[in-house]
């Protein structure tokens, strides 16, 4: 008796396919990885915004010549760097800085990436090459030198001149990307039923087109997420990233360049170096329980 | 009373070649086609792959550009026209598309896919709209508690029904049937046939029914037209097309459908054979030097032959 009610309950539950969001948090409550990493990142994320909203940026800019290169202590819980600098406030407002760069930057290019890519995808033709052209433009630009110019020339260089600078660059592989997916996707039948029925361009694009390319996009854009994250260390490692006034996890690692720092001063650069690692890793556990929600095939539950 | 009549109609694809991708050639996909559609009936069209059959389907709903020629359906024509204005006749004209996996959205529910036509054309209550989508649902015989699943959780005839319900919700006259059924096995195939001849008589369809397979075609067809290389080469009535086959290219066709009886196997090699010889004989009776089909000639009132 009891089984009989047992399968009639299964038999109702999947009569009714469960909704987007309601499948993305099923999937990742089944990944105890991807659930652990969304907590890890969630708590870090909470404590370092939170944290540094009650920090004074500058105060922890402040060079302290009595306190140089000071071992961790109850006062200085991560120790100082060769300015006398809290190493702790830094690795807060430096993980602030670095996520919020990376978050403007992968949200920008994937509105400029997909809003071309599939423009340039679905009509194909003239559109398709107008825009590969201006791809191909951007591409070809010396990306390094225009980012040194632009950082030389500037006034005030600080978070936001970054995120455009950046942004203005990074576009072109997403619209590429998405471009590729959207071809191949409108040779298929249900665009071309869509097309019969009557519905208009911009319907297909925005409800048949972008959901069949969302998996792709899920992905990317967390990939992108993880690896934007350590974006300016290389900058910051040429000497042209933000400055010091602004610091990020890219600046504290950079201080490894001088290896007594890196041989003897661990507290300076090991903190970032570890954050970026489990910023990175939990953003792309996480990515991957999207993935597969996206992806009917190869959802769990 | 004509519903549909396509007149010399062409459809080219450029071949683009050299440095500047320059045009080089013309593909003659469908090459001065002209055929005639009464309301009510099932016309179909054969031919081997790549014959032009589907072209000239999907040229009528517009999927490929009309490089020239008429499309008159109930005396408008259609191949001249914008996409905006040819919307009011795309109520009239729906299609069947042939790969069931492909021509339904992956990431839509079976309620938003039969109600995508009924959203595009008219102001429904989601209320009314479900109604109206469960009725079809259970018009084609799926079960009305299906609207929220997903494509991927049907077979692949149930979801050739599904799409056979998309096309019908707004009540078309005419529905082109871009084989249908030749992604389907073979016991679900007469299932959806008869199903669609049901279909025809409830709600006074006509079809334009494009397939390969002969015996689907005899099945479905009052009339039907042989296609080569982008022209036809017989047209008239189902039964004279089988049983009086005019023309070499429909003479082989026919030989090439395969015989169940293994007795008569032996003389259908021979009948092929003779075809053949016939075929290299009078190749010039039948195809000018550009291995071009001549224009159709009638022979009867209802029958006509690409004969020079």
């Amino acid at each position: 008796m009891e089984m009989k009610v047992e399968t009639r309950k299964n038999v109702q539950v999947q009569d009714v396919s469960p909704s987007g969001m309601k499948i993305i948090w099923q999937e990742i409550k089944r990944d105890k990885l991807a659930m652990g990493s969304l907590i890890t990142l969630a708590a870090i994320l909470i404590f370092v915004y939170g944290a540094s909203f009650f920090m004074d940026a500058k105060e922890i800019a402040k060079v302290d010549f009595l306190s140089i290169y000071l071992e961790p202590s109850s006062d200085y819980w991560l120790g100082t760097d060769y300015g006398g600098r809290d190493v702790f406030g830094q690795l807060i407002v430096g993980t602030r800085n670095s996520f919020t760069i990376s978050l403007f930057i992968t949200l920008f290019t994937a509105i400029i990436g997909l809003t071309l890519g599939l423009l340039a995808g679905y009509f194909g033709g003239a559109t398709d090459n107008v825009i590969m052209r201006v791809i191909d433009f951007v591409i070809a630009l010396p990306q390094l030198m225009f980012i040194v110019v632009v950082v030389t020339i500037v006034p005030v260089f600080n978070v936001y001149v970054f995120i455009l600078i950046m942004t203005m660059f990074l576009w072109t592989g997403k619209a590429r990307l998405i471009r590729s997916k959207a071809l191949s996707e409108r040779e298929l039948d249900y665009i071309h039923a869509s097309q019969t029925l009557g519905t208009p361009h911009w319907k297909i694009i925005l409800f048949q087109l972008l959901p069949n390319v969302s998996s792709l996009i899920i992905v990317n854009f967390i990939l992108n997420l993880a690896g934007n994250i350590g974006l300016e260390s290389s900058l910051t490692f040429l000497g042209f990233g933000l400055p010091e006034s602004s610091p990020s996890l890219g600046t504290l690692i950079s201080y490894a360049r001088n290896p007594d720092v890196l041989e003897n001063k661990w507290w300076i650069w090991v903190p970032a170096s570890l954050m970026i690692l489990v910023l990175m890793l939990s953003i792309n556990f996480v990515g991957q329980a999207l993935k597969r929600a996206a992806d009917a095939r190869q959802r769990r539950g | 009373m004509t519903l549909l009549k396509v007149d010399n109609l062409k459809v080219h694809f450029p071949i683009r070649g050299g440095f500047f991708r320059r045009v080089v050639d013309h593909v003659k996909a469908v090459d001065g086609v002209s055929f005639e559609l009464q309301q009510g009936e099932t016309y179909g069209l054969v031919g081997e792959s790549g014959s032009g059959k589907s072209t000239t389907g999907k040229a009528v709903v517009k999927l490929n550009d009309v490089t020239s020629g008429q499309i008159l359906f109930e005396g408008r024509d259609l191949a001249g026209l914008s996409r905006k204005e040819i919307k009011p006749f795309r109520k009239d004209i729906q299609m069947i598309f042939q790969d069931p996996y492909s021509s339904l959205n992956p990431k839509k529910r079976v309620l938003d896919i039969i109600a995508e036509p009924l959203r595009n054309f008219e102001r429904l209550s989601p209320a009314e709209e479900k109604k109206i989508v469960q009725d079809f649902l259970d018009k084609v015989g799926l079960s009305p508690e299906s609207i929220l699943k997903y494509p991927h959780e049907f077979s692949g005839g149930q979801r050739q029904r599904i799409g056979i319900a998309r096309s019908l919700t707004l009540k078309p006259k005419l529905i082109i049937a871009d084989e249908p059924v030749s992604a389907l096995d073979v016991s679900v195939q007469a299932q959806v046939l008869n199903f669609l001849q049901d279909l025809q008589t409830e709600f006074n369809l006509t079809y334009l029914f494009v397939g390969h397979d002969l015996g689907v075609i005899r099945h479905m067809c009052d009339r039907m037209g042989v296609m080569y290389r982008g022209r036809l080469v017989e047209e008239g009535k189902s039964d004279e097309i089988y049983e009086n086959p005019q023309h070499i290219y429909t003479k082989r066709l026919i030989a090439a459908i395969p015989d169940l009886e293994p007795e008569v196997r032996g003389e259908k090699v021979k009948l092929r054979k003779k075809l053949t010889a016939e075929y290299e004989s009078s190749y010039s009776k039948f195809f000018d030097e550009d291995g071009r089909a001549y224009d159709l000639k009638p022979i009867s009132p209802t029958h006509r032959v690409a004969l020079h």
